[in-house]
C-alpha cells in the first residue's frame, strides 16, 4: 500500500474509534433517560444539566481525593439521590401528567444552569485521565495509536449496557419494570409497590448520568453550554434508536457517534446537519424510533 | 362575548397611548413595549398550536430563525433589496413549516416536544457549524434598518408602531381562523379524531394548515426579531430563548391566545424587577415557572377559571355529602 493509503486508513479507523467510544458515552448518558422514560412515560429534559452538574461535581471530588474511580462513585451516587429527591419533592405527585412533568424539568434545568454558573464559572473544565488508563494502544495492522482510556471506558459502557440488559430481561426486578412499562395499574393490583420501583429506577437512571458525568468529563471537556449540547445528543441518540428501551439507545449512541465522528472528521461544516438530517428521516419513516415500539 | 370585545378595545387604546404614557419611554417602549409585542408574536404561535391542535411546541425558533437567517444572508451577505429579501425570508419560514409538520405531527405529546427541541437545538448547531455562510458563533451582525419612503422603520416609535399594527392583525386572524369552520374542525380533531375522521374531515391536511399558519407567525415572529436585535447569532435559535418563550406561554396561559401577551408583559416587568436584586435573575425566572405549573397550570389566564372550578367541585361535594 502507498504511504498516502495507509495515511487515509489509519485517519479512517482513528476517526471510527474516536467515533464508537465516544458513543460509549452517549449511551451512559441516554440509557438513563430511555430507562426512566421507558417505565413512566416521563422525560427528563434537565438531563443535559444532571450530565454537566455530575462532571463539575466529580472533578470537585477527584481534586479532593485525587483518586478518578472513588469520585465517579461518588458524583454516581450524589446524583442518584440528588435525582430522587427532586423526583420526590417536585415531579411525583404529577407524573401521571407527562407533559407538566417535562416542562417542570425544563425549569430544573435552568436553575441548575445558573447554579453551575455561579458556582464554575465559564471556563471550560476537563477531568485528568487516570494513571493507570494513561498512554496508547497500537491498534494492529493500520498504524494507529489510540488512547488506552478511550478504549477502556468503552468497555464500561459495554459492561453497564450488558449489566442493564441482564437486569431487565432477566432479573424478577427487570420484569416488574417490564410489566410496568405495559400496564401500571394491572402491577400495582398485583400487591406490587409501583411507586418504590419507580424510585429505584429514577434512582438507577440518575446514578448512570452521575457516572456518566465522570466518564464523559474525562473525555471531553466540558463548560458553560455543555449541558444543552448533551441534551441534544441524548435526544438525537433516543429519538433515533428509540425511545424506551436500552437497545435503542445502544444503536442510537453508535449511528449519533460515528456518524457524527466521521462527519466531523471528513465534513465539518455539515457535521451538525447529517445527524441532523438522519434524525429528520428516521422519523419521518419510523416514528417511533428504529427499535422503539409502535407509541 | 361583549365584555371580551370591550376588554379588547381598552387594551387596544392603551397599547396606542403606551408610548406616551410610560414613564421612562426610552427604555420602556423599546424593551417593554416592542420586546413585548415580539415576543408576544412568537410565543402566540406557540399558543395557537397548544390551543388547536393539542401540541406544546419549543421548536417555533426554527422558524424564526430561519426567516432571520434567510433575510440577514441575503441582504447583508448578498445585497439583496429588503423588499425581496423579507418576503422570500417568509416564504422560508413557512415553507419550512410544511416539511417539518408533515413530519412532527406524526408524534404526539411529550414525543412532540422532545422532537420539536431537538429541531431548533439542531438549527442552533448547525448555524455554528456553517461559518462561511451564517457567520458561526457571532452570527450577521450591523442589520441595517429597512427605509419605507425614506423613514428608518427601526425608529422606537415608529417600530413599535408596526409591530402593534402586525400583532393586531395576526392575532384577530387567529381569532377569526379559531371561530371559522377550520377552527371548529380542529377542535374536533384535537378532542375527538376518530369521529372527524368518520364525518369525512382529512385530519392530517387540517393539522398540517394549522401547523403551516403557525409556523408563519413564527416567521413574522423572525422578521422582528432580526430587526429588534438587528444582529441574528446562533444564540437568537438556542436552548436559552426557546425555554424563555416557554415561560413566557405557560405564565401567562398556554392555552389561551391572550396569554402569550400577557405572561410577556408579565416577564418584561418582572425581569426589569429582578435585574436589580440578584444577577442570576434567569434562575429566579425558572423558579417562577416552577412555580406556576405547580399551583396554576393554566398559567395566568386560567386562574379564573381554575378557582371557579374549584369552588363548584366545592359546592358539589358539599351538595352530596348532605
Amino acid at each position: 500500500m502507498p504511504l498516502w493509503e495507509r495515511r487515509a486508513v489509519s485517519q479512517f479507523v482513528f476517526t471510527l474509534l474516536n467515533g464508537v467510544t465516544l458513543a460509549g458515552v452517549f449511551f451512559l448518558v441516554a440509557s438513563g433517560l430511555t430507562l426512566i422514560f421507558g417505565l413512566m412515560r416521563v422525560i427528563n429534559l434537565a438531563h443535559g444539566g444532571y450530565y454537566l452538574f455530575a462532571a463539575y461535581f466529580s472533578w470537585t471530588i477527584m481534586d479532593k481525593v485525587h483518586n478518578w474511580a472513588l469520585g465517579a462513585l461518588i458524583s454516581a451516587i450524589f446524583m442518584a439521590v440528588a435525582g430522587t429527591i427532586i423526583y420526590i419533592i417536585l415531579l411525583r405527585r404529577f407524573q401521571y401528567e407527562e407533559l407538566r412533568v417535562a416542562l417542570i424539568t425544563l425549569g430544573i434545568s435552568l436553575i441548575l444552569q445558573q447554579l453551575m454558573l455561579a458556582l464554575f464559572g465559564g471556563d471550560a473544565y476537563q477531568i485528568s485521565v487516570p494513571t493507570p488508563l494513561r498512554g496508547v494502544v497500537a491498534i494492529p495492522g493500520v498504524e494507529v495509536n489510540f488512547p488506552k482510556f478511550k478504549l477502556i471506558f468503552f468497555l464500561f459502557a459495554i459492561v453497564i449496557g450488558l449489566g442493564l440488559w441482564l437486569l431487565i430481561s432477566k432479573t424478577k426486578f427487570g420484569s416488574i419494570i417490564r410489566a410496568g412499562v405495559d400496564d401500571t395499574m394491572m402491577v400495582s393490583a398485583l400487591g406490587i409497590d409501583v411507586q418504590k420501583v419507580f424510585t429505584l429506577v429514577i434512582a438507577l437512571g440518575c446514578a448512570l448520568v452521575g457516572f456518566a458525568g465522570a466518564v464523559g468529563g474525562t473525555y471531553i471537556a466540558y463548560g458553560m453550554g455543555t449541558d444543552g449540547d448533551f441534551l441534544l445528543f441524548s435526544l438525537q441518540v433516543v429519538i433515533i434508536g428509540g425511545l424506551g428501551s436500552v437497545g435503542g439507545a445502544a444503536l442510537g449512541s453508535l449511528i449519533v457517534g460515528v456518524v457524527g465522528q466521521l462527519a466531523t472528521g471528513y465534513a465539518p461544516t455539515l457535521s451538525g446537519a447529517i445527524v441532523f438530517i438522519l434524525m429528520i428521516l428516521v422519523l419521518a419513516f419510523r416514528p417511533q424510533g428504529i427499535l422503539g415500539r409502535k407509541l | 362575548m361583549n365584555r371580551r370585545r370591550t376588554l379588547f378595545s381598552v387594551l387596544v387604546v392603551l397599547a396606542i397611548a403606551f408610548p406616551y404614557i410610560v414613564p421612562d419611554s426610552t427604555f420602556w417602549v423599546t424593551n417593554g413595549g416592542t420586546r413585548t409585542l415580539w415576543i408576544g408574536l412568537v410565543a402566540l404561535s406557540m399558543a395557537y398550536l397548544n390551543r388547536n391542535l393539542g401540541l406544546m411546541s419549543l421548536g417555533q425558533l426554527f422558524f424564526s430563525g430561519m426567516t432571520s437567517y434567510t433575510i440577514a444572508i441575503l441582504t447583508i451577505k448578498h445585497g439583496v433589496s429588503y423588499g425581496i429579501s423579507i418576503p422570500l425570508g417568509l416564504i422560508v419560514g413557512t415553507l419550512s413549516g410544511v416539511i417539518i409538520g408533515w413530519i412532527a405531527l406524526k408524534t404526539e405529546a411529550v414525543y412532540f416536544l422532545m422532537l420539536s427541541l431537538a429541531l431548533a437545538l439542531g438549527l442552533y448547531s448547525l448555524t455554528l457549524a456553517g461559518e462561511s455562510v451564517t457567520g458561526g458563533h457571532t452570527g450577521i451582525n450591523s442589520v441595517a434598518p429597512p427605509k419605507i419612503f425614506g423613514i428608518d422603520i427601526t425608529a422606537r416609535n415608529t417600530f413599535y408602531y408596526l409591530c402593534l399594527i402586525i400583532n393586531i392583525l395576526i392575532f384577530a386572524a387567529c381569532l377569526r381562523l379559531q371561530n371559522s369552520n377550520f377552527g371548529l374542525a380542529l377542535n374536533g380533531i384535537r378532542d375527538n379524531s376518530a369521529r372527524t375522521t368518520s364525518l369525512g374531515y382529512s385530519n392530517n391536511k387540517l393539522r398540517l394548515a394549522a401547523f403551516v399558519w403557525a409556523s408563519f407567525i413564527a416567521s413574522v415572529g423572525g422578521v422582528i426579531g432580526l430587526f429588534y436585535y438587528q444582529a441574528v447569532s446562533p444564540d437568537s435559535v438556542g436552548l436559552a430563548r426557546s425555554i424563555d418563550l416557554l415561560i413566557v406561554v405557560v405564565v401567562g396561559g398556554a392555552s389561551y391566545l391572550g396569554g402569550s401577551y400577557l405572561g410577556a408583559a408579565v416577564i418584561a416587568v418582572f425581569e426589569s424587577i429582578i435585574q436589580d436584586y440578584t444577577k442570576y435573575y434567569v434562575a429566579a425566572e425558572g423558579a417562577l415557572f416552577i412555580l406556576i405549573l405547580l399551583i396554576a397550570p393554566q398559567g395566568l389566564m386560567g386562574i379564573g377559571e381554575q378557582m371557579r372550578k374549584r369552588r363548584n367541585k366545592k359546592l358539589a361535594s358539599a351538595a352530596s355529602t348532605k
